[in-house]
């Protein structure tokens, strides 16, 4: 199998956020993400997001960059609805958030994969069973898991492992783990939070790779990483946060502003 | 695989995985149930206990002898009080016995002989022995009784200070029975909480992926929700055993045969042990409801 290089970069066209008389981003049909002023205060005196605009259109690779604090993490609670913004509107495949009842989230988070730094895999199941899991909670039938689960498992190179539980994996291997339950369903939108970031550069060239082939069949992905290198050669659109305000929003930008 | 066989299998693979706690809940409730038991079957019997004092209470209306009164009372006479007894809805459906001087003196003869022995007459009046339906009315249907002023009646008495006595300390049982059930109920489903907490604690990071992958409220909540409900059954089928071998084995080694037939039963232990059970599901399904309301807003 031929691994794409990530300097080969076929990059989707980027459709440019449309934007109000006010400067706001408005909503764009077939927007996989859009924030509209976003705002969300813990408590008094600690926010994490104040009025934040973004439109992240179908099909785009995505980089969130900004220090520790600076309301990455809120980001990503409030796009699975784990939290709820202060004021603002989010809007996640279409849906707005706002209206979501609390008895559909689980249906807009079977919409949006979640890839994590620390895997977040079940340490007393196998790759396999970690990857059915998702199937089985989300009522899918024994065939179907059946037939999904080698499929997925063998787009991350793990066929050979499949049998293996988490401990016995390295944790580039755990990490293909997490993106194929994350990927299994082929949601439209793929969420990842610092996914390489405890693994070593080569393990996540590895990584990054398998993200690229899986964001060149459509899926958008929204990716907050510390990795300036990665960041600086991939050239792709970056969201820059500093204390929960968006500083930058560049179409194919590095990790530090120019 | 259907979804609820799905639900079984991952309950019982918690129920495994947190072996120790559930054992541990299993056995508070055991405990629990155990002594709830043990009040059922006491509290029951002393409430049968004092229910059958309570029959002995009566009102007593003694009529007039030639000796108490200017005449004798008449038939009548006698007749009136009884229509205007069995008119009063308080009293017990053939309540009211009639009992003539020459029984009273019957009765009196059986119960202390040296003082009837030398009588040369019957100097006892008929006398109507009234039962009430509820103990706690004697004292009303006396005082209702009086008032009437009927004609040939010389006295309406009642054990009064008897009555008083015994209705109090029914009472009384009644209250401290009931009062000691809801504490152990209330301990029972907060250990039960407390247990279903540590296996939400203990099980976070699945809940945490659960979430993650779109697992639905329901299937979240069910196995925590199966896993109160075995603990509370479980513990509660336990002690009905126990209860069960108690009874059948121990009691009898220390009371020797007990009288069946006799007036005064506890509850009967098919009752108890039902009771029992339903009451294990009721608090496995509040405590992990409790807890889950709290700790698992999904």
């Amino acid at each position: 199998m031929t691994e794409p290089e990530i300097t080969d970069t076929a990059i989707p066209p980027l459709s440019v956020a449309q934007e109000n008389e006010n400067g706001r981003a408005v909503p764009v049909a077939g927007a996989a993400v859009m924030f509209d002023s976003v705002t969300k205060v813990y408590e008094p005196g600690v926010t994490a997001l104040s009025d934040v605009s973004f439109v992240i259109e179908k099909g785009e690779f995505v980089f969130v960059v900004g220090a520790s604090g600076s309301g990455k993490s809120t980001m990503i609670r409030l796009i699975l609805k784990e939290l709820d913004p202060t004021s603002g509107r989010i809007i996640v495949g279409g849906r707005d958030l706002s209206r979501l009842r609390r008895s559909k989230i689980p249906q807009l988070r079977r919409n949006v994969g979640c890839v994590f730094q620390d895997f977040k895999l079940l340490p007393n199941r196998t790759a396999a069973e970690n990857v059915a899991y998702a199937l089985k909670v989300q009522g899918e039938n024994q065939n179907s898991i059946r037939r999904k689960v080698p499929e997925v498992l063998s787009l991350v190179g793990l066929s050979h492992k499949m049998n293996s539980l988490p401990d016995e994996l390295s944790g580039g291997e755990q990490q293909r783990v997490s993106i194929a339950r994350a990927f299994v369903n082929h949601p439209p939108l793929l969420i990842c939070d610092e996914p390489t970031g405890n693994l070593d550069p080569d393990t996540s060239v590895g990584i990054m790779q398998l993200l690229y082939r899986i964001n060149r069949s459509g899926t958008t992905i929204l990716m907050v990483t510390h990795d300036r290198e990665m960041v600086d050669k991939m050239r792709r659109r970056v969201l820059a946060l500093s204390e929960g305000k968006l500083e930058r929003d560049e179409r194919r930008g590095g990790y530090v502003g120019e | 695989m259907t979804q609820l066989q799905l639900l079984l299998a991952e309950s019982l693979r918690s129920l495994r995985a947190s072996l120790s706690t559930t054992f541990a809940a299993t056995m508070t409730v055991l405990i629990a149930m155990f002594l709830l038991g043990v009040s059922i079957a006491l509290g029951s019997w002393v409430v049968s206990w004092s229910n059958n004092v309570k029959k002995d209470v009566q009102v007593k209306a003694f009529f007039c002898t030639e000796n108490t009164c200017a005449e004798a009372v008449s038939d009548q006479q006698v007749g009136a009080v009884q229509r205007w007894l069995e008119a009063d809805p308080r009293i017990k459906e053939g309540g009211v016995t009639f009992v003539s001087k020459a029984e009273a003196l019957e009765i009196m003869r059986e119960r202390s002989p040296e003082l009837v022995k030398d009588l040369t007459y019957n100097p006892l009046p008929d006398a109507f022995e009234i039962q009430p339906k509820r103990a706690e009315d004697v004292e009303a249907i006396a005082a209702d009784l009086r008032r009437q002023t009927f004609a040939g009646v010389e006295k309406v008495d009642y054990g009064r200070a008897t009555a008083r006595r015994i209705i109090r300390v029914g009472q009384v049982i009644s209250i401290i029975f009931f009062g000691v059930v809801v504490l152990l109920l209330a301990a029972s489903g907060l250990l039960i909480a407390n247990t279903i907490r540590l296996s939400i604690y203990a099980r976070r990071r699945e809940i945490e992926v659960m979430k993650l992958v779109g697992a639905s409220n329901w299937f979240v909540r069910g196995p925590f929700m199966l896993e109160g409900l075995f603990t509370g059954f479980a513990g509660a089928l336990l002690a009905v055993i126990l209860l069960l071998l108690g009874k059948e084995i121990a009691l009898p080694a220390i009371l020797g045969r007990v009288d069946a037939d006799s007036d005064v039963q506890a509850l009967a232990f098919a009752w108890t042990a039902l009771i029992l059970l339903g009451l294990g599901l009721l608090l496995g399904a509040a405590g992990s409801g409790l807890t889950l309301r709290r700790f698992l807003r999904v």
